[in-house]
């Protein structure tokens, strides 16, 4: 599970130099608001006809991605819905299994939508939005550090981790009250290796952090993050918001039905 | 011809389900062998069209309906193997989902619409005409494709009549009431076989004709012959014009027969309500009869047929990446 999050999180940086991350024509601040709205609406709907829909609409653009690219969707999302599942499992035996679908539900049409944001605008457009919406230069900044020390250092890890397991040795094991004298010394050279990750991990993260303050410095980045490329408003923009109206307009509606 | 919880025995479901597991084996692994990983993700867009296809109620004079299959329609555009594999596919989210169909009874209506329906329908289409689905189609291959789609659903409504009929021979209380279908094979036979060998097999002769025809000519990717790997645009603008056509289907009033629920089985000639189907098991399906409470039948028709028909082509573009993988692996 630790791992597929590491992917979803390793994709969001994979977007910004993939082939497969699609030019998009429309505005990223649309987009992101687009999606914010999405998630928000989902979160107060009081009944699941919304959420449905939105999850009908994400399923129709996850079914259009090539096979590759649906997996890469796919994966983040179904963490999060089994986790959902697994933390509600108690209220199906309460008798509420009800309970445990419409959060489920919600779980999925949210993470969804955030998963084919990911797939469809570069990371980089991301925090360009970000910064259109003048949001503060320091969350933007925390934020891209945070994701890229997540992705650089869980590579770091995985890397390391195989190179341990490539140079442990594997003893047989010979049942001498309960456990062999092999094995015992092999869960000891397992604990001293696992102490050396984290550690390494540790003080490479304090370099890697020390040369991205260099790099900073020598572009000229004092973490001011400006907008050097104006968007021009197009047709499909104006489609955009149009789709963002008739989200408002079927959350409301939706919201007046009796269930 | 979607056989409903309930109605059959437990039994009788054990033994429909054995019955298909070998047809199932067969056509996994004659898929997996024989049928480019591309095709395989073309499997979902034909079960698509099977599964809207099933959505499109037809009525019948005297209040019940029924509709097409489209089991034949994929046999000939990908082979019955694969045919097998989309309708199983279908049913079963069907059965999960929209609550059309027992899970007891998937077996059943698997045997029923995924095995006999496609098999029969090719073997008559290929008599009629052997070189049908090897390019644009001629009359002859059309003329096949129906009289293959017509015998075909007609198999399939004779097994589920058969399977109906035998319940209350087999299982009944001390008094002699049936304890699941309450219908012999004097009242089952007819009932099933009037509507498909009038009005439903004309559905589907239709259905499959005119798919068969548009596909072949506009889109020979969902061919298994053909060389082409991508689905066209005029195929993809066919299927949303079928999802948003879906709610045709709700013009159509009345239940089919043999799929009533058991609150209203006793009103419909029975006299009694049989106690498997008064105390039988039940799924509460998400999206029960393709409705959603407190939505407009219409919108919830529509927004059911998307969810399906994207499920579908989502599992198996995922069937395919897999294959490729493995065959990949194994290479």
């Amino acid at each position: 599970m630790t791992e597929q999050i590491m992917k979803g999180i390793a994709r969001l940086l994979d977007s910004d130099t993939a082939s497969s991350a699609q030019k998009t024509q429309l505005h990223p601040v649309l987009r992101l608001l687009g999606v914010f709205a999405c998630i928000l609406f989902c979160a107060l709907s009081r009944n699941s006809i919304f959420v449905i829909g939105v999850i009908a609409v994400s399923l129709v653009r996850i079914a259009m991605l090539p096979p590759r690219r649906m997996a890469g969707v796919l994966r983040p999302v179904l963490v999060p819905v089994l986790l959902t599942c697994l933390v509600l499992l108690p209220s199906v035996f309460m008798g509420h299994p009800r309970t445990m679908l419409t959060v489920a539900l919600k779980v999925f049409a949210s993470a969804s939508t955030l998963a084919l944001l990911n797939e469809s605008v570069p990371w980089k457009d991301i925090t360009g939005a970000f910064a259109a919406l003048r949001m503060p230069d320091i969350f933007i900044l925390t934020l891209d550090m945070t994701v890229r020390s997540i992705v650089l250092l869980g590579r770091l890890c995985r890397s390391m981790g195989e190179a341990v397991s490539l140079r442990s040795f594997k003893g047989p094991d010979t049942a001498r009250d309960g456990r062999s004298l092999v094995r015992r010394e092999r869960d000891r050279t397992r604990r001293d290796a696992a102490g050396g990750l984290l550690g390494t991990v540790f003080i490479r993260s304090g370099m890697l952090a020390e040369r991205t303050s260099e790099a900073m410095t020598c572009r000229c980045f004092d973490g001011t993050y400006r907008l050097y490329k104006k968007h021009k408003w197009n047709i499909w923009d104006a489609a955009y918001v149009l789709v963002l109206m008739v989200l408002a307009a079927a959350f409301f509606y939706t919201q007046s039905l009796i269930i | 011809m979607h056989i409903p919880e309930n109605y059959l025995s437990p039994q009788t479901c054990a033994v429909m389900t054995g019955a298909v597991a070998p047809a199932w084996g067969i056509s996994i692994y004659k898929v997996s062998k024989e049928l480019p990983k591309e095709k395989i993700a073309m499997m979902g867009v034909a079960a698509s069209f099977s599964f809207l296809g099933m959505m499109f109620n037809v009525p019948l004079p005297g209040g019940t309906t029924g509709h097409a299959v489209g089991g034949t329609l994929i046999a000939l555009l990908l082979g019955p193997y694969a045919a097998c594999i989309s309708v199983s596919v279908a049913l079963l989210l069907q059965a999960l989902l929209f609550g059309d169909g027992g899970i007891l009874a998937f077996g059943a209506n698997c045997f029923n619409m995924a095995f006999v329906l496609p098999f029969v329908g090719y073997a008559v289409a290929h008599l009629i005409s052997p070189s049908i689905g090897q390019g644009k189609a001629t009359r002859r291959d059309l003329t096949a494709a129906a009289i293959g789609s017509y015998v075909g659903i007609n198999a399939a409504a004779l097994c589920a009549a058969i399977e109906f009929g035998i319940q209350p021979l087999l299982f009944h209380d001390a008094a002699g009431n049936a304890l699941y279908c309450p219908y012999g094979l004097s009242v089952s036979i007819p009932a099933m076989m009037i509507g498909h060998l009038t009005i439903f097999g004309l559905a589907e002769m239709v259905f499959t004709t005119a798919i068969y025809s548009f596909v072949s000519s506009t889109s020979p990717a969902l061919m298994a012959r053909q060389p082409e790997t991508k689905t066209s645009l005029p195929l993809k603008i066919f299927l949303g014009a079928m999802i948003l056509a879906t709610p045709l289907g709700l013009l159509a009033e009345g239940t089919a027969w043999g799929e009533w629920g058991a609150e209203e089985i006793a009103s419909t000639g029975a006299g009694y309500t049989p106690s498997g189907l008064a105390n039988g098991w039940s799924l509460n399906a998400m999206l029960p009869d393709y409705s959603i409470a407190g939505m407009p039948d219409s919108i919830a028709y529509i927004l059911s047929a998307v969810i399906g028909a994207a499920l579908l082509i989502i599992i198996f573009k995922l069937i395919s990446l897999a294959v490729g993988k493995a065959s990949a692996s194994a290479a």
